[in-house]
């Protein structure tokens, strides 16, 4: 081989690597700037921290702002995610796996639940969405109630609170007339 | 010639063949993701411990006899493949098959200068061959699983074996009458330690590839294994460029480094998907494609260049190469499976949040949280498929615009979480690819 044929062998070999690095850093970096570091499931939120409440207007609207709140409550008290605790309610075998998991009894779930409707109320009443004539026995109420009761008032809140609406709404209206 | 091709290709897209079949695999004989990689492991595993003792002994026999033989046993083991009904007797038969194809491989190197004249041009075919096969091999698998079943791809090997060996029996008898090994009994030289190494850990960043690849669009994607055939075919045919690029630089250690670069460049890309969407997929494909036909004819032509007997160092070569894919596999497996497993439950998790934040009615959300996670239990240890989770849709036009929005956002955190469990793996891939660039750099003396 002679030198001129040497240094051609040794450019190409050069170039070729060269675009190599260069090609494989553009491909990465334009990944990357295309958010390839952060195309990952999005993180839950601590179902500790406050979730404001969005303005609600219709009773399910309510409802739903309601069941949310509840299952934060809820989670918060037992220590895990909503998320869990949500499909933890679904069915009663879940329920069963769950209380397993984590070493939960019925007496703990039925206290957390209803810790969970008592912040459910509170958070309802702060957003304006439950008259605090109301807010008050209904949080006396839902301290009393069990298990699978607490349960159903988070599964199906508008029935709960079109009920609470519907008996409470006319003593509230009595009570605004006397109070000062 | 095309027999002694055949055969090395026939018996290196076996490396590979199945990747595209092991989603089938793994739900019709009913075991787990670790288990069922052993269809691959165990192949590649025995291929590389029988190499190069099937050389000595194809150059004890002679390399007809041995070919032949290494054919026949292939395909009778291919036929045992084919009618496995339980994945242990699967891994026995693939055991047993890649017995075979390491005789076949091995001798078919030390019969091919006496067929094309010269031993340069006769590494340059056997690597041709192996190189075509170990690229076309997913493609085709998974273009017969879909077609017909995963048995077929065993099955129609067992034709094609024999089809090679036909030829080559001549040899063979040529061999037994005379008593004659054609090939003189030098003393073999030692092999090439650092290109070995590079090739063997080349080759486990592009098993990784290629089986993690495959495992994300089908698993992961939920592609059908045809569907998923076509997108990795970017690879080969990015390797026919790649070989392309190869003869114009004669000197093979830029050819090496260059391609190792660039199936690690190929497999970050593939690590920082930055959406589930197939096309991202062909880039990165293509620099692994370019990339491993760089690298390996680059690797295999230094592991040879003027070492002899060429049957000892091609099975050195195969070793190293099966060697590396084993140590992919088995190295990136428990921690894919491990990411799969927390990528689902954050996906899951991701889900029902983006189910309970949504405007839906609570009472129909609720009952679609208890859906999605009905199907979680069914589809445990998966990426679950959520669709029927969602049906039937509700009559209310509204509701069920609602109720379609927020499948597709569910359907969402299920892709991102599916695709970033494979991140960690691609990425570790691409480091041991990088890491091969040292063996490359000490393997100054480039003997062609």
């Amino acid at each position: 081989m002679s030198p001129s044929q040497g240094d051609l062998t040794r450019n190409r070999g050069f170039l070729l690597v060269a675009a190599s690095i260069v090609v494989s850093l553009i491909l990465v970096g334009a990944y990357l700037a295309a958010g390839g570091s952060s195309y990952t499931p999005e993180k839950i939120q601590d179902p500790c921290k406050p979730r404001p409440w969005s303005n609600p207007q219709s009773l399910s609207e309510i409802a739903n702002q309601f069941t949310v709140s509840a299952l934060d409550g809820a989670a918060c008290k037992l220590g895990v995610s909503r998320e869990a605790l949500t499909r933890a309610l679904a069915t009663p075998e879940a329920r069963e796996r769950f209380k397993k998991k984590y070493g939960i009894d019925d007496a703990k779930l039925a206290q957390a639940i209803r810790a969970g409707l008592v912040r459910a109320i509170d958070d309802a009443e702060e957003a304006g969405a439950l008259s605090p004539l109301i807010a008050a026995p209904l949080r006396e109420t839902v301290q009393r109630i069990p298990l699978s009761q607490a349960i159903e008032f988070i599964n199906d809140a508008e029935s709960f609170l079109g009920n609470v609406n519907s008996f409470l709404g006319p003593a509230q209206n009595l009570l605004e007339e006397f109070l000062p | 010639m095309a027999a002694l091709a055949l055969a090395v290709g026939v018996v290196l897209a076996d490396s590979s063949i199945v990747v595209l079949a092991l989603p089938d695999i793994y739900r019709e004989l009913n075991t787990s993701v670790s288990g069922v990689t052993w269809v691959l492991v165990s192949f590649n595993l025995v291929m590389a411990l029988a190499a190069v003792p099937a050389a000595l002994i194809a150059r004890r026999v002679g390399p007809g006899r041995a070919a032949a033989v290494g054919l026949a046993v292939f395909a009778g083991a291919g036929l045992a493949c084919g009618l496995a009904d339980s994945l242990s007797t699967l891994i026995v038969a693939r055991c047993i098959q890649a017995l075979g194809g390491a005789a076949a491989v091995t001798a078919a190197l030390e019969l091919l200068p006496a067929t094309v004249g010269s031993e340069q041009r006769a590494t340059t075919i056997w690597a041709a061959a192996g190189a075509t096969g170990a690229a076309l091999g997913p493609a085709l698998g998974g273009i017969l699983t879909e077609l017909v079943s995963w048995q077929s791809i065993f099955l129609l090997q067992v034709p094609v074996a024999l089809a090679a060996a036909v030829p080559i029996l001549a040899v063979a008898k040529h061999e037994a009458a005379t008593g004659i090994v054609s090939t003189e009994l030098r003393r073999t030289g030692r092999p090439h330690i650092w290109a070995n190494l590079a090739l063997a850990m080349v080759s486990a960043a592009i098993a990784a590839a290629l089986f993690l690849l495959v495992l994300l669009l089908i698993e992961g994607w939920r592609l059908s294994p045809i569907e998923a055939a076509l997108v990795v075919t970017a690879m080969p045919l990015a390797a026919v460029l790649g070989g392309r690029l190869a003869a114009l630089v004669s000197d093979a250690r830029p050819r090496a480094a260059a391609g190792a670069i660039l199936v690690s460049g190929g497999l970050a890309g593939l690590a920082f998907l930055p959406k589930a969407t197939i096309a991202l997929t062909i880039p990165p494909q293509i620099l692994v494609g370019i990339g491993l036909a760089l690298v390996l004819s680059a690797l295999t032509e230094t592991a040879l260049g003027g070492r002899a007997p060429q049957a000892i160092h091609g099975g050195w070569t195969i070793s190293a190469r099966h060697a590396g894919v084993v140590i992919g596999l088995l190295l990136l497996t428990p921690i894919f499976t491990h990411e799969i497993d927390q990528q689902r439950h954050d996906a899951i998790n991701a889900g029902t949040a983006v189910i309970l934040d949504s405007p839906v009615n609570p009472l129909l959300k609720l009952g679609l949280a208890e859906k999605v996670s009905e199907r979680l239990e069914e589809e445990k240890g998966k990426v679950p498929t959520i669709g029927p989770a969602f049906e039937p849709l509700p009559d209310d036009p509204g509701e069920r615009a609602e109720v379609k929005q927020l499948q597709g956002e569910l359907q969402d955190q299920l892709d991102r979480g599916a695709t970033h469990a494979f991140s960690t793996s691609f990425i570790l891939a691409a480091l041991l690819g990088l890491i091969a660039l040292f063996p490359i750099a000490l393997s100054k003396e480039v003997e062609l």
